[in-house]
This record gives C-alpha cells, structure tokens and sequence, in this order.
C-alpha cells in the first residue's frame, strides 16, 4: 500500500483571475526574514507603484500637446479574510496620475481615484475560481465631490485545467464607460520548467524565472479608467460641452522588467518600456486626444502578501 | 455461566459487520462528514471536502470518504497490490518496496533513473549540494561528486551513490527509531524536523489525532518505532518539475467489529514537501444489501511552498488538492473493479 497521487497538486503552478494572475503555489524562498510576522494573523496584500512616462504627445487634429511627462502613482491594501465561502477582499486603492501639461491645455492635469475594494474569491468548484469585485469611490481630477463617485466592478472565473494551465473569462461593468460591459478571456499556460506564458489582463506577459527569487518578463499592461472632470471644467478651457464631462482615460505600455523576491511578503518589480498607446476620451462630449508617438516610461512596485 | 458464554459465542461468530447508523455516526463524530447516506455515496462518487484552515500555513489537508463493495480487509489488501505507477499523471518515475532492515543495494535502481528535466534538475541540484535538497547538514558533507564517473543512466554514479547511503540510512532510522529519528532538513538553512511536522499536523486536527491515537501510537509516525511493523518503500517521482526522492511506509491494523485503520507517511522527500501522511478508517457495511465498506481519508500535507499562499491561491491549492484526490481514488476503485 503507498500514497497515491497526494503530489500532483504540489507541483508549482498557476492560476489566473480575471484581471489578477496569481501561481497556486508561489515559489518557495530562502529569504529568512518575514517583515509581516507581527501582521501573521492577518492575510492580505499590498502594492505601492510609481510610473514615470517621459516626453509624451497627443494630437487632436491640428491641436498637438508636445513633451508633456505623466506620473502614475498606485497605493493599495486589500485585506483576505478567509470566511466559510471563500475569501473576503477588502481594502482600499489610490490611483493618481499626473500630466506634465502646458497652460491653456484642455485637459485635466490630474486624475485621481480613491476607492474601497469590496469583492469576495469563491471556489465553485474544485476545478473553478469565482472573483467578484467592485471598487465604489470617487473618480475624479483635483478635487473630489460626490457627483464623481462610480461603482465599476469585475466577475470572472478561472477554470483549472491542471496546475500547469488555465481559463480565464470574465466581465468588466462600468456604466460611465462609452461600452459598459467589457468581456474578455485570458490563458496561463506554464510551458515549461521557468516559462510562463500569463495572457490575462490588465498585464499580459512572459515570464521566466532565472532564479527562485528572480523573474524575468515582458509584456504590457492595459489600463482603462473613467474620471468625472469638475462642473466648471469646461468653463475654465473654453469649451462648456466638458463641464462635468466623463473622460476616458486609457494607456498601454509594453516592457521588460524583473521581479525579485526580497522577503517571503515583499517583492520589488522594476520594468522599463515604451508606451505606444495612449487616449483622453471626453466620448458624450466627442473630444478626444490620442497619442502621437510612444513615449519611454519606467516603473517600480514593491508588493507583496501576506 | 452458559448464557453468557453463549453470548460471548454468538458475538464472535457475528458476522464482522457493525450497522450503517454507527459508521456514521462515527465518522461524524471526527470528520467533516457529518451526514453520509452509504446508499447514496455506495451510487456515486468520492465526496471530498476541505479542512478548516490550520494555524502553520505549511499545512494543508483535505479528508474525502467513499464506499466501496467488499469487505475492508478485501479493502486494505486491494490496496497493497495496487500499483499505482501505471497512471502515468502521477509522474512517478521509479518505486521500489524495502525490506524491514534495508541496504544501499535496495536503492540500486536509482542508476536506471529516467533521462528527464525532472531527473537531471535533481541531478544538478545535488552536484552543487543546492540549498533546495532537504538534508541534513552531515548528510550534505558526505557528498563528494569525485571517484567513479557515469553509472548507465541520467544519474551519475557519486549522485546515486550519495543518495543511496542517505536514503538507506533514513529508512533504516526510521525502522528503528520512527519519524522522531530522522535528521532535521537544516541544509536547507530551516531546522525543519519531518517527526515535528508530522505532530503538528496532526495536533492540528484534535478530532482526528483522537480517533487514530491508539494505532498511531503503535506505528513510527511522529515517535519511535512502534510495535507495528511498517511496509517501507522509496520512490523518485515529479513535483513541480523537478525529481524528489522519498521514503514512505505503510501500516494497517484490524480494529473490532470487522473495521480498520491503515496509515501511508512519506516521512522524507529530498524537496517539494516536507513530509505528507494520508490516514484511512475502514467500516464493513451493508450498502444495497451487499457487503461494502465505508471509507474515511485524511490526507495532509507540510510544505514550504503552502507558506506563501495567500487568499484566493489558497483556494486554488485546495481545489487541486481535492481534485488530485478525487482522480486518485477513481482511479483506484476503476483498477480494482471497486
């Protein structure tokens, strides 16, 4: 009599969400020292990024905005309870992206969300992952007020196939965007020992692990937000049609960057790239700057669970 | 004296099967299971369910139950001489049965080992004694990769032959000292102790710890050698793409009433997993009117790797570990007609 195939699942390996991507098992590490022990009751994750993106253009017709740079700062805590049904998400997200704009440009020099995150991870199945999530907050430019708050949230699954390969589909609902709903489908797929191929979005990528600590990967990363602009925004740049007008703001960037293991809880991921896709859409309004020629940006997160 | 006697006589001709009601109820009282039909689960598949979340975030179990036709003799014996490497998603590579006092020639298939990723990663591993290899820090020393070159497989023969004398001696302690003897991994710069992890697996389940505590205390697991003698056996298998040798045992004892409890450690693995134990309780019952047995299953499992699970990976893990042992035991009743 022998144990029978109780190691199957142990072999590492992924899973994706909608719109997250996490490995089933995370690779294991020699890092000794844990800086979450004192938080060791507690489970959750945390994620503190700044994005620079240099020498930006965009055009709207003959209206060319030239070398403005942007920041994208990101903090979030988002703590996971586990409850009888599955995994609680709850926390709380800053967004804020700032543009190096020149005066009189008619779009906002600011964007910003706060949000909470209130979502839940269930298993349907022992085969299939359920994520539901909504991030109500105020989405807006300098200033907050209630008239900028939104709801928009995600449901996804993931069907397991094995350990070394995934499903990914679900929805992305947001009634201020120009489609509200949103479906997308994505695969993770572990294609050998240190090769990962992780289509899931907002970040899409390839990954190699060069060492136990060590990824390496390229790839992209898709954002997409809706923000309300202030009542008198319009006022202000001449062009009435934009008070309290929505504008979607979306990028793309496509890079290589590394992560690296410091500590079980923390991982530090630098990338560089280019970004060749970028849009401010006032789309009720139907004023829209797109980009006009990529832009180099760099990136560096330090994030991690607990 | 006679009715008593006679009594006393009935009760050892009974036949050896003890009611549905009290199997049941039985394993309610130390399971997650607390309401089987055997009528219905005798019709349907394994029913598997995940543990509450233990306190070491290394641990992971899932308990599943089954009922299957036959008594649980029948059961346990089924399980011996079922050979489970055919399944070839298992990735099992090479398995091999141990006698009681075993020697480095009972590890000499290891130069047959497979020319694969799996096999050649473990093979560079031990080449330059990687932190990963759960060994001891003597163990380690003891490595020399110099003296006789090739060995007719993808193993070189200093690699087997470090492996041969360290698996040789562990099976030998834990033959005669239990799981209590073996070295801790503190190669791998964590003083991890496969006696302590079992303990604690199963100090975290009171209810199961309680139901087993008189068989166990009469194997090796998580002590001395005990009074039973285990069935001992090494394997080299695949986990997470990468060779693992390890060491298990199996042990089994008939309780009252026709039922049993069996046991299967691997209480070393040279990586993946610090040590797994899967536990059976056994009842003869009557499902359909045909002699069938009630099967109980608690599988568990230490490993560095659970640590770093978090939130919805965690329900991941649990779910492939469902999964993995659902496949297992319909594998198991399909090979057995059962």
């Amino acid at each position: 009599m022998r144990i029978f195939s109780r190691l199957a699942f142990i072999r590492a390996a992924g899973t994706a969400l909608f719109f997250v991507a996490v490995p089933i098992f995370a690779e294991e590490t020699n890092s000794s020292f844990d800086w979450f022990k004192p938080f060791s009751s507690l489970s959750g994750e945390y994620t503190a990024e700044e994005t620079y993106v240099s020498d930006a253009d965009v055009r709207r017709g003959n209206r060319a905005i030239h070398n403005f740079d942007e920041s994208d700062t990101i903090l979030r805590f988002v703590l996971t309870p586990r409850v009888k049904i599955g995994v609680l998400r709850l926390g709380i997200e800053w967004e804020h992206f700032s543009f190096g704009f020149p005066d009189r440009t008619p779009l906002p020099n600011t964007l910003q969300e706060i949000s909470a995150i209130i979502g839940l991870d269930m298993r349907l199945s022992d085969s299939i992952l359920l994520r539901i999530e909504s991030q109500p907050g105020f989405y807006g430019t300098n200033n907050f007020d209630f008239n900028q708050m939104n709801a928009p949230f995600i449901a996804g699954g993931t069907y397991i196939y094995n350990p070394n390969l995934q499903f990914i589909l679900g929805v992305s609902v947001d009634v201020e965007r120009e489609y509200p709903v949103i479906p997308a489908a994505g695969i993770r797929w572990k294609i050998a020992r240190q090769w990962v191929i992780n289509a899931v979005l907002p970040q899409p990528r390839l990954e190699y692990e060069a060492t136990k600590n060590l990824t390496l990967y390229g790839g992209g990363n898709i954002k997409q937000t809706n923000f309300r602009v202030d009542d008198d925004f319009g006022n202000e740049h001449g062009k009435p049609a934009l008070n309290h007008a929505v504008l979607t703001y979306s990028e793309a960037r496509a890079g290589i960057g590394a992560d690296w293991k410091i500590a079980p809880s923390l991982t530090l991921t630098a990338e560089a790239g280019y970004q060749p896709y970028r849009d401010f859409d006032f789309y009720r309004a139907e004023v829209r700057f797109h980009e006009d020629g990529s832009s180099p940006y760099g990136m560096i997160s330090l994030h991690g669970a607990f | 004296m006679k009715p008593l006697l006679a009594s006393l006589l009935l009760l050892l001709m009974a036949k050896p099967i003890i009611s549905a009601a009290d199997a049941v109820a039985e394993l309610a009282a130390f399971s997650v299971f607390d309401k089987v039909d055997i009528n219905a689960l005798a019709k349907s598949d394994v029913k598997t369910e995940k543990v509450p979340p233990m306190s070491n975030a290394r641990f992971l179990a899932v308990q599943s139950c089954y009922v299957t036709s036959g008594a649980p003799a029948k059961q346990i014996e089924a399980l011996r001489q079922w050979n489970p490497s055919k399944h070839r998603e298992l990735k099992i590579f090479l398995h091999s049965d141990l006698p009681r006092s075993p020697s480095t020639t009972d590890f000499s298939k290891l130069k047959n080992a497979p020319d694969n990723g799996s096999v050649r990663a473990l093979v560079a591993d031990t080449e330059k004694m990687s932190s990963d290899l759960q060994i001891s820090r003597e163990e380690a020393k003891k490595f020399s990769s110099g003296g006789e070159k090739g060995g007719g497989g993808a193993m070189p023969a200093p690699v087997a032959a470090f492996w041969a004398e360290l698996l040789n001696a562990r099976a030998r302690s834990f033959a005669s000292g239990g799981t209590s003897a073996q070295s801790p991994y503190d190669h791998t710069g964590e003083a991890i102790k496969p006696g302590d992890e079992l303990n604690g697996l199963l100090k975290q389940q009171d209810k199961i710890r309680r139901q087993f505590s008189v068989f166990l205390g009469e194997t090796g697991i998580g002590r001395g050698a005990g009074s039973l003698g285990p069935e001992l056996y090494w394997e080299l298998l695949d986990v997470d793409d990468k060779g693992v040798l390890t060491l298990g045992a199996s042990y089994s004892r008939a309780g009252g009433a026709g039922t049993y409890q069996a046991a299967d450690v691997l209480y070393y693995a040279s990586g993946g997993y610090y040590v797994a134990l899967t536990l059976y309780q056994m009842w003869p019952v009557s499902a359909d009117g045909k002699p069938s047995t009630l099967v109980w299953r608690g599988d568990m499992i230490s490993s560095a790797s659970l640590a770093s699970l978090h939130g919805v990976e965690r329900l991941a893990s649990e779910g492939a570990m469902m999964k993995d042992i659902s496949k297992a035991v319909t594998a198991f009743r399909k090979d057995t007609g059962r």
